[in-house]
């Protein structure tokens, strides 16, 4: 930062004050629409707060907390989401680099494949949520169709009522669109990639598979990185594919957290609870992006 | 000039291409196409389902198995929900259905101010950044990006309560004041990195010729950063068009995906309009990043890899 030919130490005051002019409508409109309501929250989480949400009511310390953490259906539904966060991650990530491997190759309608995959980034979660819904129906999806022509099944299933594959159904959509995401992301690291890497490395003797870990690999790390901590954010706060899915359901088969403090703030009305929980969720979503960049670059120091 | 080069490069590519082809061996190829071929199933399969489901009648969709390539096909269920006559009834006495334009409208509506307003907000903001940094700026760029890991659910009350008291519950003001806590870090985010990545050199000649440092900013900058503008916008625009959980808390059913929930929640109203009015819901921001795909693109990767 400090080596910018306009670091501050370079420019006079009137330059920084201007830069502080203009920086600060922004900087006004996000700390009251987020330090505010964020405060607000925290302050919620340790007061008993009445249903109607008119006042604060009693302080409770941490109470909220205790009994979040002391609940089994806490746990329960904490299960469910780091179930659902390993599954969206790994596969979003991994279908994400296959998909950018794929379409950097040279193929005949190369174009067209490359504006496919924009298709589901572009798409609204809850609409995905709700195309797959159907598209897993027991009666009317398309999903038992294909199954049953290509001879896997012999018969209608009803892929949502089962607790097992709604959860697998849910993380499939959301991996429907997120690998994409991941996808665009890792192509356009590819395509930054020297051709005379590759080409020195092939006639150096270099496989395929050598190339991919000794060459693109690591001039992918950068945006692998990046991919896989918001990958994790995405993972732990997804809700609209969720929702439109299964709410939750069946049973509690696939409550994520957030589907749970939806319950708690707007089903049952316990802000108190439903204010630890969305505290505690928000620093499992920050922990964990946090833990990755430093497994991820503490991998990269020890291979280089 | 530009063009003649343009076409030198192309061609000399285009004969790299037919060289490494050639290189290729028969099982690469094969394989390499089946690999496109699974490709396209996994991204068009679902979408194809609801296209088709869109396009054909109740009694069709009732055929088990679902008709992957129906026999006949009819616009009835994109009709039925235009006209509002699906023939469901909400709570009220009013066909579901006949909500979706409005809703389409409101979509747009919220959509739009935002571009409008987060174009020029986080515009004057990255652009200060990224020239003029101040003692907090470099923190200020880092609270932007922790802001991401807020969840929308951990700040939404505050909001309900607060714009409870003010009576705008249920306006798309609610949305386009809400809507700023994602749009607005997401635009600085990428507009910061475009500005950094523009040369200096105009803004200094324009310093030596005596233009203000405001007067450079809108004659010389905002008509180079157009591309960057652009990108910014529609981005801005896919994900005020795409949120749900604000919409669901702080307005009944206002803006489209609030409602496509709340018509799955309609007994009566039936898979077929269900997809027609999803489809009408997608085509919005299909159409707009597949005009813009390189800009957008560029933005999303500069924007995100930061």
């Amino acid at each position: 930062m400090a080596a910018s030919p306009t670091s501050s130490g370079a420019l006079n005051r009137g330059d920084r004050l201007f830069g502080v002019k203009l920086t600060a409508p922004a900087g006004v409109i996000l700390a009251v629409l987020l330090l505010i309501p964020t405060v607000l929250t925290i302050l919620y989480s340790l007061h008993d707060v009445p249903a109607n949400g008119r006042s604060l009511g009693p302080f409770v310390g941490l109470e909220n907390y205790t009994i979040v953490l002391g609940s089994s259906v806490f746990w329960r539904s904490a299960w469910v989401t780091f179930v659902f966060s390993v599954g969206f991650v790994i596969f979003s990530t991994l279908f994400g680099l296959g998909m950018a491997i794929l379409l950097n190759q040279r193929f005949v309608g190369r174009g067209l494949a490359r504006a496919l995959l924009i298709i589901p980034w572009a798409t609204p979660w809850l609409v995905i949520g709700i195309l797959w819904k159907w598209f897993a129906d027991g009666s009317v999806g398309g999903l038992n169709a294909v199954l049953l022509m290509l001879g896997a099944t012999t018969d209608y299933y009803d892929f949502m009522a089962d607790p097992n594959s709604a959860l697998v159904l849910t993380i499939i959509a959301a991996v429907w669109r997120q690998a994409s995401f991941a996808g665009i992301l890792l192509l356009a690291g590819l395509q930054t990639l020297p051709e005379d890497l590759n080409e020195a490395a092939s006639l150096d003797g270099a496989g395929v598979f050598q190339r991919f870990r000794n060459i693109t690999l690591p001039w992918l790390k950068p945006a692998l990185v990046t991919v896989t901590v918001l990958n994790i954010i995405y993972a732990f706060l997804q809700f609209d594919v969720i929702f439109a899915m299964t709410q939750g359901g069946p049973g509690d088969a696939t409550q994520v957290l957030s589907i749970l403090i939806y319950r708690q703030l707007f089903g049952v009305t316990q802000i108190g609870l439903g204010s630890a929980l969305a505290v505690i969720l928000g620093f499992i979503a920050l922990a964990g992006g946090l833990l990755t960049v430093k497994l991820l670059y503490r991998a990269e120091r020890q291979s280089a | 000039m530009s063009d003649i080069a343009l076409t030198r490069t192309s061609r000399r590519r285009g004969k790299a291409a037919t060289a490494a082809g050639l290189q290729r061996s028969t099982t690469a190829t094969v394989i390499l196409y089946l690999c496109v071929a699974v490709f396209a199933v996994w991204i068009l399969l679902p979408v194809w389902y609801l296209v088709v489901s869109s396009l054909i009648t109740p009694t069709q969709l009732g055929v088990k198995p679902f008709p992957m390539i129906p026999s006949s096909i009819t616009f009835d269920n994109y009709l039925s929900v235009l006209t509002g006559a699906t023939g469901s009834k909400g709570f009220g006495s009013t066909d579901m259905g006949a909500r979706l334009i409005p809703a389409i409208g409101q979509s747009f509506f919220v959509s739009s101010v935002l571009v409008i307003l987060n174009l020029f907000i986080a515009g004057i903001a990255a652009y200060g950044l990224s020239r003029y940094p101040f003692t907090g700026s470099r923190g200020f760029e880092l609270a932007i990006i922790v802001s991401r890991v807020v969840p929308a659910i951990a700040i939404i009350g505050p909001f309900f309560v607060a714009f409870r008291v003010v009576g705008i519950l249920n306006t798309p003001w609610a949305l386009i004041i809400s809507y700023n806590v994602f749009t607005l870090p997401l635009a600085i985010m990428i507009l910061k990195n475009y500005f950094d990545q523009m040369p200096r050199e105009i803004e200094e000649a324009a310093k030596i010729d005596g233009a203000s440092r405001l007067q450079t900013l809108w004659i010389i900058i905002v008509p180079i950063a157009r591309p960057g503008l652009v990108a910014a916008g529609v981005l801005i625009f896919l994900e005020s068009w795409s949120e749900f959980f604000y919409s669901l808390v702080l307005t009944n059913q206002l803006t489209v995906p609030p409602l496509l929930a709340g018509f799955q929640s309609v007994q009566q109203f039936n898979w077929n309009s269900l997809a027609a009015a999803t489809v009408m819901s997608m085509i919005p921001p299909v159409v707009l990043v597949v005009i813009f795909q390189r800009h957008v693109v560029g933005a999303l990767t500069a924007g995100a890899v930061k």
